[in-house]
């Protein structure tokens, strides 16, 4: 008999950051370290993590391979897996499987100027690329993270913001929604797709990764239009239940394509090309 | 399979004295844990083999705990509280042994042995009623050995079911309305639909159209009044388009809708209209006398025993000779016969109750967990079903005996009470499972334990959510 | 063609299962139950319900493809966690009795399950069935296989066909398995005649032509696709009821849910049969749904069957012309009727056949 794909690696929670009051960022060793340097993946790539017990969920793996050994994910809680993933704590044990999927095409962006525009729980999947970027800086130029949230308090990665200052050449741009802004509140407030504009970037020459909740994704690609991006220099990630990871459970589709084989990396291109099934 | 239910539950307790009982005591907390307490501070001695769930209140244990302590591995249960009147919240255990009574009736319509299940009022003084209870339900299960059948057929091939009687003898179906008449009917139908759109009345009617399949008819939305001559009417028009209401009336709150209905769908309105589902003024009834629904030569067995032609609801009237305001007088009420299920009914109540035990388990188990008897049914309103909760899973969601059995239960359950006895269920279902009589046996228990009819008066209150203080409970 | 067969009576053919039964097989095969034709395991071969009954009430894929399976066995102590898996199921089993279009069915399990990623559990149930199919005598008014490229008697995913004549049987062997099941017993039994072949093709003609239903083709994948946004999905899914019949009796359907099913100590982690029109297949645990209605999400499942798939499996549809949904759907939706209606309104000039 073959291998069983669906028999998950098992790892130790080693380090748990608590990014918001629902968001959680944890670092995974594997028990067999052997696995650890037999695994490779590419960032844009995902898991299946599991909560024995309370069953699988799907997360971006967060930490770019340049920093191997450990796997991490953030994630948000939200359902059954979530909470069972958030009620446990540093040295409890949990399955991880893959990595399966596509990757962003990081090596075709060498040389250009990169912009992350991350919503809420979607930066997660921005935060690969992005450190493999910063792990690569010199092979890059200038990269601009526009990290958003409904509220002050929703903002993920924001001790980790303050070292991807420090980089050189890095410009980190944090917003809020109308509202969501505190009395010391520095940033920007406005909603993404607004603060982007008012970015007024350039698109000669650059690259736009972005990542947020489907309604904060139609406004980007509306106001993407505005400043004359072409669709081929957008990327993004697309989110749907997955189940078994491996293209035989059916659900993830995105018309023809599946999201857990030839997804879930997509160009602005390739999405106008797509139903609206996501 | 068998390994994917074994590695589920507990294996069963031996110790050199042999088997041990596993028993759940779900109690409340201010009578009977208190007497729990009290036995134990007096130092009487009782049988080891319970383990207490406290609950604040009887009223907070669902049915639902009971069937999880079964499929869980519990031999027997025991469900204990504050003897009636003295409930620290007034009325929980009032309303708690109206559900008891149902449950205790559901199973032993299913044939559960009545040695795994225990109910008793205990109070906090009475420790030693407590102990008593506990010897004697750990007893009568040590009695009954092992429950290994929760969610599997206690015999082992299937030539040994017990078979039920012949629905169709003895009694002779009503005749089939004439090709002819139903083309009048069909006529007068589409020439009202098309007014009523037209004039504004209604803004959508649902109806019935021929389907694909030689006397196959489905349902059919109008929204034109052009689109009213694709309606249709004959005796195979099987669906209850009650259905649909919550659906039309989720996007338009407002909307007023004509709905072709025989008798005994527009029945289903009226637990509707007592659950706050829908304004009666919302719904336009455009009823047809009905002579009974066809199927496969068959008459379908609810037809017997109705008297109806019309529903006293209706708002028109079509008839071969024209359409006409108003309900038909039922001046003239029809010959009945009796429902053949009572036949059935009946005949598995004389089984021993492990026969019958056996005879649901093998149609549980038939069970592919479709839903559609969910889905067909005009009462299965909720926004989230029971089975598609996950926290915490209630309704196992493997498809096997466990799973089967908790659905099958809990949706019995659920209905009680509220079913109106329209059949969808038991007609769609893909495996045959005789949901109608499992919905009927529980109809005939509350009709007589509670003298209330789901589809009589929507001002009464649901005999679930109600009680009275000298409600029978010689089950407990 | 080069054809291998058997003339045999009915006796015959049972004897046969019954020395299969003997040597320790399982046999699977249509059973009558409570007026439902279904496969069940059968003890002996005369429980098996073969003439003019139709096919069964629904296909037999569970035996490959179980309703629920266990994947894998999960223990916790204290902070550790022991897997453990389910021990394969090695007993041999011949399915007996599958019409053509539940046999084609099973292939396209195949194509699901081990055509890119291996399943290793359904991987090895197939290697230890071999199928018996039993050609019609008749088309049920539901049936549409010719329009998706079977036959009354198709030998898609069969090792050995049963073909019925006036007065008993051909039993054709189709492929080495097939051949197998037959080792020692070939030799007793009477070789079809030339007459005998013909007269399953005369049979095979009359049945295939009393099917009216027009051919569905795979070209129109393309239209299909188009045809996502077309208002008419609205109506064509409107009055679907959102239970998981269709899939459920389906030969061809696959899509499965993985649960965790036990408590925090134990359990087991399980596949179980899912449908793409329940409302939860997709359901974010946010809370947001990419096919929030009905009518999407029966869309869903009419591509899937008729664009996606064929696109990925050098045409094939993923629908063996049962007609079992239209038969068993409480609101009577017509799934070649959808096909059809769809791609014409995505492209109207299409030429159809």
């Amino acid at each position: 008999m073959s291998e069983n794909p669906y028999r998950p690696h098992l790892m130790r929670i080693v380090d748990a950051i608590e990014e918001t009051g629902d968001v959680r960022t944890l670092r995974l060793k594997f028990l067999e370290p052997e696995i650890a340097s037999q695994l490779h993946w590419q960032a844009g790539q995902f898991g299946q993590f599991s909560i024995f017990g309370s069953g699988e969920s799907v997360f971006t793996i967060a930490n770019a391979p340049s920093r191997g050994g450990y796997i991490e994910c953030t994630f948000r809680q939200m359902g059954k897996v979530t909470s069972g993933l958030r009620n446990l704590s540093v040295g409890q044990v949990v399955g991880f499987r893959g990595p399966y999927g596509n990757h962003f095409p990081i090596e075709e962006w060498r040389g250009r100027d990169l912009l992350f525009v991350g919503g809420g729980i979607g930066m997660a999947a921005l935060h690969a690329p992005l450190q493999f970027a910063l792990d690569h800086r010199d092979e890059f130029g200038e990269i601009v993270v526009l990290n958003g949230a409904r509220a002050v308090a929703d903002m993920v990665y924001k001790e980790e913001m303050k070292e991807w200052e420090r980089a050189t050449g890095v410009r980190v741009v944090r917003t809020v929604d109308p509202g969501g802004e505190t009395p010391d509140w520095n940033g920007e407030v406005g909603l993404i797709p607004d603060v982007f504009e008012r970015l007024r970037p350039e698109p000669d020459g650059r690259i736009v990764i972005t990542c947020g909740p489907p309604v904060m994704l139609r406004f980007m690609l509306m106001a993407l239009e505005k400043l004359s991006f072409k669709s081929e220099q957008v990327i993004t990630t697309l989110e749907n239940k997955m189940k078994c990871g491996i293209g035989q459970c059916g659900r993830c589709n995105v018309g023809r394509y599946l999201l857990c084989r030839q997804g879930p990396v997509f160009t602005w291109a390739q999405l106008k090309e797509l139903p609206s099934d996501y | 399979m068998d390994q994917l239910v074994e590695a589920r539950e507990a294996p069963e307790r031996t110790t050199e004295k042999g088997w041990e009982p596993r028993i759940v005591a779900m109690v409340c907390n201010w009578c009977t844990y208190a007497g729990a307490d009290m036995a134990g501070t007096a130092r009487r001695v009782y049988a080891p083999s319970v383990r207490i769930v406290r609950f604040l209140c009887t009223g907070r244990i669902d049915p639902l705990f009971i069937v999880k302590a079964f499929e869980q591995g519990a031999d027997g249960v025991v469900v204990s509280g504050c003897h009636p009147g003295d409930c620290h919240y007034v009325q929980g255990n009032l309303l708690a042994r109206r559900r008891f009574t149902v449950f205790q009736a559901l199973m032993d319509f299913l044939g559960l042995d009545r040695r795994r299940l225990h109910f008793a009022w205990i109070s906090a003084s009475e420790g030693v009623k407590w102990s008593r209870i506990v010897d004697e339900a750990t007893a009568a299960v040590r009695e009954a050995g092992p429950l290994r059948h929760w969610g599997r057929p206690v015999k082992g091939n299937s030539s040994a079911q017990p078979l039920l009687p012949d629905t169709d003898a003895g009694i002779a179906p009503r005749d089939p309305p004439s090709a002819e008449e139903n083309q009048l009917i069909t006529g007068h139908l589409q020439e009202l639909v098309t007014n009523l759109l037209s004039d504004g009345t209604v803004s959508t009617v649902i109806g019935y159209t021929a389907g694909s399949l030689p006397q196959q008819m489905v349902p059919l939305f109008v929204n034109e009044p052009r689109d009213a001559s694709t309606l249709g009417w004959n005796e195979h028009c099987a669906n209850n388009l009650v259905i649909y209401l919550p659906q039309v009336l989720k996007k338009n709150r407002d909307a007023k809708i004509g709905l072709v209905t025989k008798s005994c769908d527009a029945r289903a309105l009226i637990p509707l209209i007592r659950e706050g589902q829908l304004r009666r003024e919302q719904i336009v009834l455009l009823g047809i006398p009905c002579r009974g629904m066809w199927n496969q030569g068959k008459m379908a067995a609810k037809c017997y025993s109705c008297s109806e032609e019309v529903s006293p609801f209706t708002d028109w009237t079509i008839t071969p000779e024209g359409t006409k305001k108003g309900s038909l007088t039922s001046a003239e009420r029809r010959q009945v016969s009796p429902d053949p299920r009572d036949r059935e009914i009946a005949s598995l109540g004389s089984f021993l109750p492990e026969e019958r035990w056996d005879y649901w388990q093998r149609q549980f188990d038939r069970c592919l967990r479709c839903y559609a008897c969910r889905a067909v049914c005009p009462l299965c309103y909720c926004a989230t079903c029971i089975s598609d909760k996950n926290r915490p899973q209630w309704i196992p969601t493997t498809i096997d005996g466990k799973g089967n059995m908790a659905w099958n239960v809990v949706r019995a359950m659920h209905l009680a009470g509220r079913c109106i006895g329209c059949d969808e269920c038991a007609r769609v279902c893909p495996a045959g499972i005789r949901l109608d009589l499992l919905n009927r046996g529980l109809v005939q228990e509350i009709e007589r334990r509670f003298d209330f009819c789901s589809h009589v008066n929507p001002e009464s209150s649901p005999p679930l959510t109600t009680f009275q203080p000298d409600d029978p409970d010689e089950f407990i | 063609m080069e054809r291998e067969g058997w003339r045999l009576s009915d006796k015959e053919w049972r004897e046969w299962v019954e020395a299969l039964l003997r040597a320790g097989k399982l046999v699977i095969a249509p059973v009558k139950e409570n007026d439902l034709l279904l496969f069940r395991h059968v003890l002996m071969a005369d429980e098996i319900s073969v003439s003019d009954q139709g096919k069964a009430q629904w296909s037999p894929k569970e035996f490959l493809f179980p309703r629920s399976e266990p994947l894998l066995i999960y223990r916790l102590r204290g902070a550790e966690v022991d897997l453990e898996e389910p021990k394969a199921d090695e007993r041999e089993q011949v399915l007996v009795g599958l019409r053509p279009c539940d046999a084609a069915g099973l292939s396209r399990l195949d194509d699901i399950f081990l055509l890119e990623e291996q399943d290793p559990s359904y991987a090895q149930r197939k290697k230890h069935t071999t199928i018996v199919s039993l050609a019609c005598d008749r088309a049920e008014p539901e049936c549409f296989c010719t329009a998706v490229g079977g036959s009354p008697a198709g030998t898609q995913g069969s090792d050995l066909l049963l073909l019925p004549l006036d007065d008993g049987w051909i039993l054709r062997v189709l492929t080495p398995k097939g051949k197998e099941l037959v080792a020692g017993w070939a030799a007793r039994w009477r070789p079809a005649l030339a007459e005998d072949w013909d007269r399953t093709e005369e049979r095979r003609s009359a049945v295939e032509n009393s099917i009216q239903l027009s051919p569905l083709s795979a070209q129109w994948g393309t239209a299909l696709e188009k045809s996502f946004g077309h208002p008419l999905w609205e109506s064509l899914g409107q009055r679907c009821l959102g239970c998981g019949i269709c899939a459920y009796v389906c030969p061809s359907c696959s899509c499965f849910d993985i649960n965790d099913e036990g408590n925090s100590f134990c359990g087991t982690r399980c596949r179980s049969w899912d449908s793409c029109a329940f409302a939860r297949f997709t359901l974010h645990a946010s809370g947001h749904n990419p096919r929030p209605t009905q009518p999407s999400r029966y869309r869903q499942r009419v591509l899937h069957k008729f664009a996606y798939f064929p696109d990925q499996h050098e045409g094939r549809f993923m629908c063996v012309g049962c007609g079992r949904c239209l038969r068993l759907c409480p609101v009577g939706i017509d799934i070649h009727h959808t096909v059809e209606r769809a791609a014409s309104a995505a492209s109207p000039e299409e030429e159809r056949p």
